[in-house]
């Protein structure tokens, strides 16, 4: 499907809706709806810019963009913060780019019912800023919890580091208000009033809107979930001598039942090897010091100290080493800043290169951890002794349930890639490396994503496998609320939904 | 043509060295892309359009590298930025690899080299090209609309102080302070005296030409730079005192970026200095201010320069004065929008900075705010006095002169 070029008539109904101020079709503001912070293919950059961008500022003008739209067959893209990793509100067809920065309010605080209502281009930081005065806070917390915005959190159904004890981000959307790509507005939750957790009426129309990509429709509201502050915190750094010894420790921490335990992270031994060699926040430790888990608590007093003691004696019982305070302290208050280590890279003969930083996501059970590292590292070794534009950053193992911190495992490659060097070759590489490490996530009965998405080059060919029969169901839905194919076409290989029937 | 641009030299030639010197700064935001930036940018905060965050500051350049855009296709997008450096510190180039790679995000240096190169190639805002040409004629900017700044009042503001020409160390006093909010230097003089610090005025100040090198015009700037040193060293002076922290910025800055070590003049802020004269006992503070006032971090002290710790010493200092602080690091998403030319060009992006920085002061409960930098200090108190209850804003100087009973006059509205 090609896209439809937008004329000058097109973008004077653009201005109609939006006013001249909300409408920009100038070269600039065409590159930079279009880059994303995950590996991206510099030398194609003109080939994905966008033909006009929006700003709206209210659910009403994002329905006449989108019926406009519709009615002209033009692809539209929504981009809130333009910080995900798997190329959602990247367009691939040109069109209209839907961004919502300027749909950051708050509009209304309910501490009664525990709620938060705001606009999809809120940020997380920011809004707990305002939260804090009230003694509650929104616990979706990202690695890019500085910058991702609520919107791109739906858009692509988002993890949280804490979310063993809080939940993620489908979690913590009690409801919401879509643009479906008709153009109508509607309310998705779990069925009844905007702020009710738990309703059996209807279908479950909340999952659906969460994780798509973009490809649905446009999140223009959103209910939030409130919790308390938590009055204490409790945070522990292990260390142990190899990986299965680490991989025992984490697994015995999480099945504890220690209902306060947010999250639990396995540091493999070439992520210790790589932070021993790069980071300079490393605070140094022995050699002996082959792998690290890092654990964190939040809850109330008398919630976080017992369970502070119980885990330091499942720690102790499953030969773990306590790194001391201030790596534990030190280290977990810097987690956020430490998700981008760009410049770490190094070319195969130790020379310090500008990398760019690819996050494989994975979802992966806990008993496959140990064999799914292997696999993973060996191929991203041979890329790195082939092409020499790669760099192997270590992987890390997060706690993925929503609270429940046991079975499964959001599971993280690190891996350097020099953009500066990239050209048709070399992007095909990387993309082929990239298959190969989804290829073996699958292999071992995970999903490709926990919570980037899979829409990228390297993993959409494989949603079909992973999906199963699951993805006619995705195109049969897909085609009955966008009948023409005008939201984020090219995306999940969704365009197969307008194939004519065989 | 303009003195900034450049004969013989094409714009592809020009953008193409701009390319080369910048690529790998660019890429060093690029290929990390998070933009942590975003959420503490000041015009970004306002105008919600990812065209002016740092971070597309730098993008720009990898597609300007590209052969995607060009100068022309840029020079607007670098209006939006008060140079405040508060991208450069939330980035976490700098704070986790600047020390091992040597390498810090440059967002300032880059937007006042793009706007340089944009005047290079002959494009121009048309209110920076105004307020060029202005201080090029009158040798200080033209901070009185309808008002003639003239050279021959350059010094009026120390009226009746009886303070000297010349000397070992000079006070430099900035054209906002010296033309529009004159009971900053007259405080700044008289506390001076007070301490026993002796100090003598230029013989003929002119703009020290950091504006100007912020709006692009790094010939003009460097020029009013020459002019200035040779002031400076036909005085004998060694030490020069400022009161503004944008002088602060040119002369630690610019001044040794255009003449390298040749530059060895002592360069003193006068928070530092005030701060220390307290410290030591030579300058006494005994009369109440009975205000509830909170500090605004001028961005070039706070952020640029890390200074921040001096201008709280000294408000705890003074006797009885309630004072609400916010700390310096919540402060990096603070500013008063008056910096890098952004009131000059896009005057209503920065008067919603500065009235937003006024309902963060007014959340506080306070009838005071506190500011360090003349220039911040007009836009805020504008603001101030549109709250529904008026917040007065001083600046740290007239506090201090006030709390040691001294009679400086001068105007500070």
């Amino acid at each position: 499907m090609s896209s439809v070029a937008i004329t000058d008539p097109i973008v004077g109904e653009l201005q109609d809706i939006l006013g001249n101020e909300g409408v920009f079709t100038n070269k600039s503001s065409l590159y930079n709806r279009t880059r994303v912070p995950a590996p991206f293919p510099v030398h194609r950059w003109n080939q994905l810019i966008p033909d006009a961008v929006v700003l709206p500022r209210s659910a009403e003008e994002v329905s006449e963009v989108v019926k406009l739209a519709n009615r002209h067959r033009i692809p539209v893209v929504a981009r809130a913060g333009g910080t995900g990793l798997a190329d959602g509100a990247l367009p691939l067809r040109g069109g209209i780019i839907v961004d919502v920065k300027l749909m950051n309010g708050i509009h209304e605080i309910d501490l009664d019912n525990r709620t938060v209502t705001v606009g999809p281009g809120i940020n997380m930081l920011k809004l707990n800023e305002e939260l804090r005065q009230h003694g509650v806070f929104y616990p979706d917390d990202p690695a890019s919890y500085p910058c991702a915005l609520v919107g791109g959190r739906i858009g692509t159904s988002g993890w949280s580091l804490i979310g063993s004890r809080y939940g993620h981000t489908r979690d913590l959307v009690i409801s919401m208000q879509i643009v479906l790509p008709t153009g109508e507005i509607v309310e998705v939750g779990d069925g009844g009033g905007r702020k009710l957790r738990k309703s059996s009426t209807g279908f479950q129309l909340k999952h659906l809107f969460m994780g798509h990509q973009g490809t649905l429709g446009i999140a223009t509201e959103a209910t939030l979930e409130l919790v308390p502050r938590p009055e204490a915190e409790f945070s522990a750094f292990f260390s142990y001598p190899d990986y299965d010894t680490a991989w025992r420790s984490t697994g015995a921490m999480t099945k504890s039942g220690l209902a306060s335990l947010a999250g639990v992270v396995l540091f493999d031994e070439k992520k210790v090897d790589y932070l021993r060699r790069d980071d300079e926040a490393y605070i140094p430790q022995p050699d002996n010091v082959r792998c690290v888990v890092a654990s964190a608590m939040y809850g109330t007093m008398d919630e976080v100290k017992p369970a502070a003691k119980r885990l330091m004696r499942i720690a102790r019982e499953t030969a773990a080493n306590y790194l001391g305070d201030d790596v534990s302290q030190g280290d977990w208050a810097s987690r956020h800043d430490r998700y981008a280590t760009p410049l770490h890279g190094r070319n195969p003969d130790g020379q310090v290169v500008p990398m760019c930083w690819h996050c494989e996501d994975a979802a992966i059970n806990y008993t496959a951890l140990p064999q799914v590292t292997r696999e993973w590292h060996a191929i991203v070794d041979r890329y790195i002794a082939r092409y020499g534009i790669f760099d192997d950053w270590g992987m890390f193992a997060y706690t993925s349930g929503a609270h429940k911190p046991w079975g499964d495992y959001l599971v993280e490659i690190d891996v350097g890639i020099w953009e500066q060097k990239l050209n048709e070759d070399t992007w095909a590489a990387w993309v082929s490396c990239k298959r190969e490490i989804a290829e073996v996530a699958l292999k071992y009965n995970g999903s490709i994503t926990a919570c980037h998405g899979a829409t990228r080059e390297g993993d959409v060919e494989l949603v079909p496998g992973e999906m199963g029969g699951g993805f006619d169901v995705m195109k049969k839905i897909k085609r009955a609320l966008d009948p023409n194919n005008v939201m984020n076409p090219g995306k999940y290989l969704l365009d197969q939904a307008y194939d004519p029937e065989p | 043509m303009a003195q900034d641009q450049q004969a013989g030299s094409s714009g592809n030639e020009l953008t193409e060295e701009f390319v080369k010197e910048w690529r790998d700064t660019a890429y060093g935001c690029f290929s990390s892309g998070h933009k942590f930036c975003r959420e503490v940018c000041p015009v970004m905060q306002v105008t919600r359009n990812e065209n002016h965050s740092p971070t597309a500051f730098h993008a720009n350049i990898v597609a300007m590298e590209q052969g995607g855009l060009s100068v022309e296709d840029v020079a607007d997008d670098y209006v939006h930025c008060t140079q405040c450096g508060a991208c450069e510190l939330r980035c976490p180039n700098t704070l986790f690899t600047g020390d091992f790679y040597r390498n810090r995000t440059r967002t300032v240096d880059v937007v006042k080299a793009v706007r340089s190169l944009a005047v290079q190639t002959g494009i121009e805002q048309p209110e920076w090209k105004r307020w060029v040409e202005l201080t090029d004629e009158r040798k200080s900017e033209p901070v009185l609309d309808g008002t003639p700044v003239t050279q021959e009042h350059v010094r009026d503001w120390a009226e009746g102080l009886d303070l000297p020409v010349g000397g070992e160390t000079i006070l430099f006093c900035d054209c906002e302070a010296a033309f529009y909010r004159t009971s900053v230097p007259r405080s700044t003089a008289l506390i001076l005296k007070a301490a026993g610090v002796s100090f003598g005025l230029m013989q003929d100040q002119w703009c020290c030409g950091g504006p100007m090198a912020e709006m692009g015009y790094t010939d003009k700037a460097r020029r009013f730079a020459e002019h200035n040193l040779a002031d400076w060293r036909s005085a004998g002076a060694t030490r020069i005192i400022t009161l503004d922290p944008h002088d602060y910025i040119a002369f630690t800055q610019d001044y040794p970026a255009y003449f390298g070590d040749e530059f060895d003049l002592e360069i003193v802020h006068i928070t530092e200095l005030v701060a220390e004269l307290i410290r030591e006992g030579k300058l006494s503070l005994t009369k109440p201010v009975l205000r509830v006032a909170t500090y605004h971090d001028a961005c070039r002290l706070n952020k640029r320069k890390g200074i921040y710790k001096s201008p709280r010493d000294i408000m705890k200092a003074i006797p009885e004065l309630t004072f609400v602080d916010v700390d310096h690091v919540t402060q990096w998403s603070y500013c008063s929008g008056a910096g890098g030319g952004l009131k000059v060009e896009r005057p209503e992006i920065a008067q919603e900075i500065s009235r937003r920085r006024m309902a963060q002061a007014a959340e506080l409960g306070v009838d005071t705010l506190v500011s360090a930098c003349p220039w911040s200090e007009r836009p805020l108190s504008e603001r101030g006095a549109e709250l529904q209850d008026v917040i007065e804003v001083r600046d740290l100087m007239e506090l201090v002169a006030d709390a040691a009973g001294l009679d400086y006059g001068g105007v500070h509205v």
